[in-house]
């Protein structure tokens, strides 16, 4: 009992020595350096790009648009959670090679800091800086509140969703940022992997929906189809999913490309009540080649609403993330470490005897 | 203090540490010398935890750097041969953000880092940003930074290399004050007359393999070599015609009317030789035998 205690405690001290003084300097680094602005300045600049942009091609038409506030809403968050994923992976991919680089690794590692400590350290530092920026893109949303239309919940649910996808994606970009030795190399795959996960896997299902034997024209023969669950490890689906009027039968122009890379134009789900149905609704004139016909209580995971599965994909995916960096990080491999102790202890036998 | 037994390491096909024993006493200053590529980065790196072992084991105060490197890091400081800093961090933050990383409470830490500035003469640049200082002074930061928990052992690999001569003076003076303080400190240098004025012991190191160590006093008394010089009046044809036939002389060099020479054996042949010298009718104005060197007897054995 009390060795566990110890090894607890152990634990928590290098978990502590890690976490406290690699959040604390991170932090004050991001503050002190001119890269710090010069992100903060283009991120403002490309979110404020869209706003400037989307109402200059709005005031082109003679029409006025009655959702205008909705459409520039999404462009914005859609806009908003790329721009998050691929800050959060393109820093955190610097953070431990950019240690290599430095020549500081080796110096962190002799500390009593414990290996998850600087992990989490890292990680944390990262989260911070999204929560920053996710904040200083609140005055941009408030462009929106001109044309009105939008509840507060809504910007809310979206920022959170925006938050989680920088999370997860943040800890992936840690992870290749333990595992290669370069920066560049790092933020290159993490770039790669993360579009990959925001698009690569809508088209992959996109393909495999449309060349599904049991798919057809007719929606009187074409069964009902559960979305593929990898299609939540992408944000945009659920994105889709918290944009309002999505539960109505899609609203913007995104949310319905969405829903149709994702698995059908039908596939609508009433996350914002926080229900676990899902509906499976749609039909001929569609404009997509499937048929989904009726409604179906799916039960399980796969009936989870798509904001829980992503929040939990997500969650998943970071955890997974930390692990592989934590172990990447560490000079001392187990299974060396693993034969080294019993070459020692065969030793210390040989000694003894 | 520290101790590896019969310690392995390869590279690959390249055998960096070929069976490696070396013993450092308690307080001792051990210089651990090497030509490039001998092994000492390796053996540095290894007693840090920062390797593993091929074979064999290594200790540090009775610890085994595999088994219990948690140990081992509470009670060594280890400064690599290269390092960077944190450039965006003041030279105070720069201590603090150690002290913290080896659990050190604030308060604690802030009376540390004075203290320790106020060791390495950085007191006065404790506001300013690391990177702004000079080579010698980040080397002497990266020092207090290895201090910040007061380990028992430090391990320092080439910590004079890069520097001027003042900063190299300073960088003694540091290590001296340290062994005042009862540090057992590995040091692992190329600059021989440095480590011969600092330190207690020294470990030679080839190929992988300790070739000798001892207290410093013994390794340079265990030359066998002397060097000669002599410097003829006039012609100095007779001189260097003996010299080359005495049996024992080698490296025999003249420079201007200095006649350079190593001699086995004691003060007895060299003593022989002066007589065959001046027998043979060389005007011999100078003739002194020079003190053995650490530079001596390492280049005795680097040649074998």
């Amino acid at each position: 009992m009390k060795k566990i205690f110890r090894i607890w405690q152990d634990f928590g001290e290098g978990l502590r020595n890690g976490l406290v003084p690699m959040l604390s300097k991170e932090m004050r680094g991001r503050t002190r350096n001119w890269r710090g602005p010069l992100l903060l300045s283009i991120y403002l600049a490309v979110l404020g790009g869209c706003v400037v942009l989307f109402l200059w091609l709005n005031s082109r038409g003679s029409t006025v648009i009655p959702q205008v506030g909705l459409i520039l809403y999404s462009i914005l968050v859609f806009a908003l959670m790329l721009l998050l994923g691929a800050i959060a992976a393109v820093v955190a991919a610097t953070a431990i090679s950019g240690e290599r680089e430095r020549r500081t690794y080796d110096l962190l590692l002799v500390t009593r800091a414990s290996l998850a400590g600087i992990v989490l350290g890292k990680w944390l530092a990262s989260v911070v800086y999204l929560l920053f920026l996710a904040i200083a893109a609140l005055p941009v949303l408030g462009v929106v509140y001109f044309f009105g239309g939008m509840p507060l919940k809504n910007v809310a649910v979206a920022l959170g969703l925006c938050l989680m996808t920088g999370l997860g994606y943040g800890a992936l970009g840690l992870a290749f940022s333990a595992i290669f030795r370069r920066s560049q190399t790092a933020i290159i795959v993490s770039l790669i992997t993360v579009f990959g996960l925001i698009f690569g896997t809508l088209i992959i299902s996109a393909i495999v929906v449309a060349g599904n034997p049991q798919v057809s024209y007719n929606p009187e023969m074409t069964p009902q189809i559960t979305p593929p669950q990898y299609v939540f490890l992408s944000p945009v689906v659920t994105m889709a999913s918290v944009l309002p009027g999505s539960g109505q039968g899609a609203v913007s122009s995104f949310s319905g490309i969405a829903q149709r890379l994702a698995g059908g134009p039908g596939m609508t789900s009433y996350a914002m009540g926080g229900s676990s149905m899902l509906v499976m609704s749609g039909g001929p004139g569609s404009g997509f080649p499937t048929g989904y016909t009726g409604t179906k209580v799916v039960k399980g995971l796969a009936g989870w609403a798509p904001l829980a599965k992503f929040t939990l994909y997500q969650s998943l995916l970071a955890l997974a993330s930390l692990l592989v960096a934590t172990f990447a990080i560490n000079p001392l491999r187990p299974w060396l470490m693993w034969q080294a102790r019993r070459r020692s202890m065969k030793q210390a036998a040989n000694l003894s005897g | 203090m520290i101790m590896t037994r019969q310690l392995q390491k390869h590279y690959g096909r390249v055998q960096a540490l070929d069976g490696l024993e070396i013993e450092v006493p308690d307080g001792a200053i051990y210089g651990f010398i090497g030509q490039n590529g001998a092994g000492k980065t390796t053996t540095l790196r290894i007693l840090a935890g920062l390797l593993v072992p091929d074979g064999g084991s290594a200790e540090v105060a009775g610890y085994d750097v595999v088994c219990n490197p948690r140990a081992v890091r509470n009670i060594l400081g280890y400064m690599p041969d290269f390092f960077g800093v944190y450039d965006d961090l003041r030279v105070g933050e720069y201590l603090l953000f150690y002290a913290a990383a080896h659990g050190i409470r604030r308060q604690a830490a802030q009376k540390l880092r004075d203290d320790l500035l106020e060791l390495v003469e950085l007191a006065d640049k404790r506001d300013e940003f690391v990177d702004s200082l000079s080579r010698g002074m980040q080397q002497r930061l990266c020092l207090a930074r290895a201090l910040v928990h007061d380990p028992q052992v430090l391990l320092l690999d080439e910590p004079a290399s890069g520097l001027d001569p003042v900063a190299r003076v300073e960088m003694r003076e540091i290590l001296k004050e340290l062994r005042r303080l009862g540090k057992t400190i590995l040091i692992s240098s190329h600059i021989l007359s440095e480590l011969a004025d600092l330190c207690t012991h020294i470990g030679m190191i080839a190929d992988g393999r300790l070739v000798r160590q001892g207290p410093l006093l013994q390794m340079v008394e265990a030359s066998q070599l002397q060097k000669i010089m002599l410097r003829c009046h006039g012609d100095a044809a007779p001189a260097v015609k003996v010299l080359e036939c005495w049996p024992g002389v080698t490296a025999l060099q003249t420079v201007n009317d200095r006649i350079e020479l190593q001699l086995a054996g004691g003060a007895q042949e060299a003593a022989a030789l002066l007589k065959e010298l001046v027998l043979a009718g060389a005007a011999v104005a100078h003739y002194s035998i020079q003190e053995h060197t650490l530079e001596d007897a390492f280049m005795q054995l680097a040649r074998g």
